[in-house]
Order: structure tokens, then C-alpha cells, then sequence
């Protein structure tokens, strides 16, 4: 069995952003600023109505944001 | 600090006063309870329980924090509240087990031990409870920094 990582690219979208902070994205989202510290850190992976929250919060697709790596594929 | 952090430190705080003035009406109570069965002692000891426990849900109730969590901060509440009861069903098994292994089985404790055990049970859960919350926010944070 392979290993999962889910990456994202949250801080980098944050600066892109007119350098968004992080308590910014937390009140759009409806989420503490700690939680988006652990999720642009990779200790929490955001649930799908959340991960859906912050594509929206940037108006852009989920997949621009979070990015799935199998080890097997 | 985190509504969590605030969360776990204030019924901290709350079950260690209830807990603390629990054991020292039970001290003040069990003078004379001992002296033999009083339908007054049993009576005040069920007012008390009666008033206690209902004021101590009622203020964390209002107090609570746990209405404006989000969902990592559920998770890691969920988390501790399953480490709390782990805590709880060990500490009655050493409380039960020990005493039956050090004193034998044909020995005799006194019952006013059992409101004792009672007390201590439900404060370590919460101290399980809330010092995971805390250990769990601190191990976030710093490897957030």
C-alpha cells in the first residue's frame, strides 16, 4: 500500500491574493485562523465542503488548490 | 489562545472547584453520616447532588465554548473526549482492581470510599480531557511556527 500526501497551495494563493492573511481566508471560509495554519502546514486535511469553501474563497478550482499524490500511480 | 484553549482551561477550572468543594462537603458530611444511617444525612447529601450537579452542567453549558467550534477544532475535541473515557474506565479498574489485589478478597473497605472514587473518576476524566486539548494546540502551534 502506497502512501497518500495531500499537498496544497494555499500561501502561495494568499499572496497572490492582494497578500490575503491567513485571519482573512479563516473569516471568508467560516474557520479559525488555526485551521488554516494546520491545513497550509499538511497537519489537517480539510473536510470537502471546506476544501470546496476555500477553491470559492479564490475562485479557483479545487484542484488548483489541493493537489492528491499516490505513491502507487 | 483558541476558543478551544479557552474551552479546556475553563471546565479545568470548573471541575477542579466542583470537584474540590464536592470532596469538602463529603468531608464535612461523612463525620456524621458515620455515625450511623440518618434519613436527614441521606437527604441533604441528595439536595446537595441534586443543586450541584445541575449548577455545575448549567454554567458549563452557558459557558461553553463548543457551539462556535469549527471541524478541526470538533476533531480534536472528539479526539480528547475519547482519550477522557480511556482514562476513565483505567482509573476505576486500578481503583477497583488495586484494592482487591493489595487487601485480598476477604477484606472489607469502608463505603464512604465510594463517593471518594466517584469524585476523583469524574475529575480525571476531565483532566484527561482538557490537558489533550492543550497538548494537541500546543503541538499544532509550534509546529506552525
Amino acid at each position: 500500500m502506497g502512501s497518500n500526501k495531500l499537498s496544497n497551495r494555499i500561501r502561495r494563493l494568499r499572496f497572490d491574493n492582494g497578500e490575503m492573511t491567513q485571519q482573512q481566508l479563516a473569516d471568508r471560509v467560516g474557520v479559525t485562523r488555526q485551521t488554516i495554519i494546520a491545513i497550509e502546514a499538511g497537519k489537517y486535511a480539510p473536510s470537502l465542503p471546506l476544501a470546496f469553501k476555500i477553491a470559492r474563497a479564490f475562485g479557483k478550482p479545487i484542484e488548483d488548490i489541493f493537489q492528491y499524490e499516490d505513491e502507487n500511480t | 489562545m483558541s476558543k478551544l484553549q479557552k474551552s479546556a482551561w475553563f471546565n479545568l477550572g470548573l471541575i477542579t472547584t466542583g470537584s474540590l468543594f464536592a470532596l469538602l462537603c463529603f468531608a464535612l458530611a461523612a463525620g456524621r453520616i458515620e455515625k450511623g444511617f440518618n434519613y436527614i444525612n441521606v437527604i441533604l447529601c441528595l439536595i446537595m447532588m441534586c443543586i450541584l450537579i445541575p449548577v455545575i452542567y448549567i454554567i458549563s453549558k452557558k459557558k461553553s465554548y463548543e457551539a462556535g467550534f469549527d471541524e478541526r477544532e470538533k476533531m480534536i475535541n472528539q479526539r480528547a473526549t475519547n482519550l477522557s473515557l480511556s482514562g476513565l474506565i483505567i482509573f476505576l479498574y486500578l481503583a477497583c482492581f488495586i484494592p482487591f489485589i493489595a487487601l485480598g478478597g476477604g477484606n472489607i473497605i469502608k463505603v464512604i470510599y465510594l463517593p471518594v472514587i466517584f469524585i476523583c473518576t469524574v475529575f480525571t476524566a476531565q483532566l484527561i480531557k482538557s490537558i489533550a486539548v492543550i497538548v494537541q494546540c500546543a503541538l499544532e502551534e509550534e509546529d506552525g511556527q
